[in-house]
């Protein structure tokens, strides 16, 4: 799993813990009802529930609006790389060798339909993907650590052979 | 109310329940075929038919069913709080009866029969990139199908508004349609001087329909607009749209549309739950803030779908940035709706019954879709799982094990007032409701595992690594539609009248039917534990023979692919066949080829550099830097045929 993947999954995993116990504590706390009502406390905590919820989206987003992949710029020393997607294949066109610990910048275009250009690395972990339309060009910047065989997966669905349009690419070592 | 708008309310409910239900039936069937074929080599089906069932699943089961019934049940819960359904709305309740049935009936025949498989999104431009599957005619019969049922929709929205805004139910003294309308946003618990003229506050119930019903109307239209074009389109009449526009129209139906699912279910939730709990709903004024949020930000996050869409020379990545905050505060109606529900439940006295159980589960699975929902929402996480099959387990969770449960505690709980017959059998809901539950996490969080390990969403065939869950889960998936054909057995019966005749106790919860009274009723819950339990146990035994199996042939399914020799040998390439290999396999896309009409000028143009065949075929074959390798894509004859092809007409 990649490193996003791992925070994913410990993140949900935690949630899902919290909420369950959650779930289960108010199932059983119907074996012992209460006859004195108490909606009123309860429905005034609402709004302490609500500020509770907005402070903790807004730190969600805060930590998290700032690793958006727009607008990412590979630098003077980037290695450029044209990619051309149609139904139902990759066309990668490298002009020379890629190398690790340099910017890679992929321009991707479509002749055809919508597809999406999807990254594994070596070890078939998907590290990263984005949309290939036609009309405009989608530049997509990587740095690669890692040599080897990158697998390449369309994640855009693209017709009767979409689950067909793999291909690959090759990085060395710098 | 008196009895005849009940009357009314009843006859309409039961036909939108009953049609929903058909719909189920039909597409549930079709999600089981999706995952067997992936899951078993010999059970495998065409690619193209592949998609075509995934595009008629998807709009059956998502719009057909879930929408559809839910739109239903709003009939009888407003009916419930003493809204009529009457006149005008009447109408428009009726002729949306009429265009969904008629939308899905268009979607199956273009799907199942014509072969269309755009996938339900049928993301622009692809209906129109058919690689032969399909014709233009099934294009615009498919448009035409999803048109209706949009319209099925905006008929719907003019039914609920007609209704929530009826001014002797909400005791309103305005004139004013624009301040009946805030009163049914629940606007009378924030600016009572201006909304609350009246001695009693709105029913809770009516605020998410009121608000989905104002939505949907925005969300419809533009994407009625895209589907004329399509069928403008699809006859020749109108040239190419554009491509990041359609888009943008799509999502701006899209995630809308997944509240049209979800808000009539929070009514149902709002009047429902109460009644199991004995008490009133557990909600302060501030729930109103919520639903006013959500009626803004429900039409403006639909960008979240593009997420990883930001080309060049568009404001698409500021867009898409904006939806990330705007996508959090939809959060809040959810989350304070839960804290009310779970309060109303919290220490009451609630009576625990197949149908209150399927509510107390769908509001599980409300908690876990929206968990996996915000991880969706946020951008550096949906770099990860987009359009993986995280997504797919995200919406399962959503559409079956929140709406789905919802829908099915519903018909519990309401079948009997709705059709004055007892439920046939307490002891087979209990069954169906834990089963659906059990089997539908078990089968939904297996995709959220496989997406997180990057197994990518809508592939007919996954990637290898991915068999041995796939097959696991495969088990669950029977197990799942197992339970659902208890399900209908149980409505079957009821309607049959073979559970007798309707009681209800002093809350109007129906009691368990006295023709069958030799059932469990106090150790319904346990026994139906140890059924599941040991159904579990059924299921990973199976489970592990399969993947045994797999591993005693030495790893591996046993999927033949074709061999393709690459020194021509034996294979003679006939240039006639040639050109529909041609097209079809999108050479045309990368090279120019004048006799073919290509032009593509990525890779080596064929009228200039006239290839012998023997090289076309190696490269066509192996691959080479840029050019991919269709060896396993194409037969032998078919890499011969295209050779030959291209040899012969180049610069001709």
């Amino acid at each position: 799993m990649s490193h996003t993947a791992v925070i994913i999954t410990v993140a949900y995993v935690i949630a899902v813990v919290i909420g369950s116990t959650i779930s289960f504590v108010i199932f059983n706390s119907t074996r012992r009802p209460l006859d004195e009502d108490r909606s009123g406390t309860w429905s005034r905590r609402e709004t302490t529930w609500l500020v509770i919820m907005v402070l903790a989206l807004f730190a969600l987003l805060m930590g998290t609006i700032f690793y958006v992949p727009y607008g990412e710029s590979a630098g003077p020393n980037a290695q450029f790389v044209h990619v051309t997607g149609v139904q139902f294949a990759w066309a990668i066109d490298a002009p020379q060798p890629l190398v690790t610990g340099r910017p890679v910048e992929f321009i991707a275009r479509s002749r055809d339909v919508a597809h999406g250009f999807g990254v594994y690395n070596p070890d078939d972990k998907l590290i990263f993907q984005a949309q290939v339309a036609p009309e405009h060009d989608q530049k997509i910047v990587h740095t690669f650590t890692q040599p080897g065989l990158y697998t390449v997966r369309c994640l855009e669905f693209c017709g009767a052979g979409h689950d067909k349009m793999v291909s690959s690419f090759t990085v060395r070592k710098a | 109310m008196d009895d005849r708008s009940i009357a009314i309310a009843r006859k309409l409910t039961i036909s939108y329940i009953t049609a929903s239900t058909a719909i189920l039936a039909a597409s549930g069937l079709l999600g089981v075929i999706l995952r067997w074929s992936q899951a078993v080599p010999q059970a495998r089906v065409g690619d193209n038919f592949w998609y075509a069932l995934m595009t008629a699943h998807g709009l059956g089961a998502f719009v057909g069913w879930a929408g559809f019934a839910v739109m239903g049940l709003a009939f009888w819960v407003l009916a419930g709080v003493g809204f009529p359904v009457h006149g005008f709305g009447l109408a428009m309740a009726r002729l949306s009866w009429w265009l969904m049935v008629l939308g899905v009936l268009g979607v199956i025949v273009t799907t199942i029969f014509m072969g269309f498989g755009a996938s339900w999104v049928f993301l622009y431009p692809l209906p129109f990139y058919a690689s032969g599957n399909w014709g233009a005619w099934a294009t615009g019969l498919f448009s035409f199908s999803v048109l209706l049922a949009g319209l099925a929709i905006v008929t719907w929205c003019f039914a609920i508004l007609h209704t929530v805004t009826n001014r002797e139910a909400l005791h309103s003294v305005s004139e004013s349609i624009g301040k009946r309308l805030g009163l049914s946003f629940g606007w009378g618990f924030l600016m009572p001087r201006t909304f609350a003229t009246n001695p009693k506050p709105v029913p809770y119930p009516v605020i998410p329909l009121a608000v989905i019903g104002f939505d949907m109307i925005i969300a419809t239209l533009p994407l009625a607009g895209l589907l004329i074009w399509q069928i403008l389109q699809s006859m020749g009449l109108v040239g190419t749209a554009n491509v990041l526009l359609a888009k943008n129209i799509l999502w701006w139906f899209g995630h809308p549309v997944v509240y049209l699912l979800l808000f009539p279910a929070v009514a149902v939730y709002y009047w429902l739950i109460p009644r199991y709990a004995g008490r009133d709903l557990v909600a302060g004024n501030v729930i109103a803030i919520a639903w006013t949020v959500a009626v803004i930000a429900n039409v403006l996050v639909w960008a979240h779908h593009l997420y990883l869409d930001y080309p060049s020379g568009t404001v698409q990545a500021q867009i898409n940035t904006a939806m990330q905050p705007i996508t959090f505060a939809l959060v809040l109606p959810s989350a304070l709706s839960l804290y009310s529900l779970a309060f109303t439940i919290y220490r009451s006295r609630f009576r625990w019954t197949p149908a209150s159980t399927a509510l107390f589960f769908g509001l599980v699975g409300w908690l876990l879709a929206g968990l996996s929902g915000v991880v969706n929402a946020t951008i550096a996480f949906d770099v990860q799982v987009h359009n993986t099959l995280w997504v797919v387990g995200h919406f399962h969770h959503m559409a079956m094990l929140n709406i789905g449960l919802l829908i099915f505690g519903a018909v519990y709980a309401l079948l009997p007032e709705l059709s004055g017959k007892a439920l046939y059998s307490e002891k087979l809901g209990w069954m169906h409701v834990w089963t659906t539950f059990v089997a539908g996490m078990i089968v939904f969080g297996i995709w959220l595992v496989q997406g997180l390990d990057g197994a990518p969403r809508r592939w007919a065939v996954l990637p290898s690594q991915f068999d041995t869950l796939t097959r696991i889960s495969l088990v669950f998936v029977f197990l799942l539609a197992g339970a659902q054909a208890l399900f209908f057995w149980n409505v079957l019966q009821t309607l049959r009248g073979k559970g007798g005749v309707a009681t209800f106790d002093e809350r109007g919860i129906p009691e368990p039917s006295k023709k069958s009274s030799k059932e469990w009723s106090v150790h319904a819950a346990e026994g139906a534990l140890v059924l599941v339990v040991l159904l579990l146990a059924a299921a990973f035994a199976v489970g592990g023979y399969l993947v045994g199996r797999e591993h005693g042939k030495g790893g591996g399914g046993a999927v033949t692919t074709t061999q393709t020799s690459t020194g021509g040998g034996g294979v003679t390439g006939k240039a006639e066949a040639g050109k529909a290999v041609f097209a079809s396999a999108g050479c045309g896309g990368c090279h120019t080829l004048a006799a073919a009409g290509a032009s593509g000028n990525v890779g080596p143009n064929f009228d200039t550099v006239k290839p012998a065949a023997a090289l076309v075929l190696a490269r066509v074959t192996n691959g080479k830097g840029a050019m991919p390798s269709f060896k396993g894509r194409l037969t032998a004859q078919q890499i011969a045929d295209v050779a030959a092809y291209v040899s012969q007409s180049a610069g001709k």
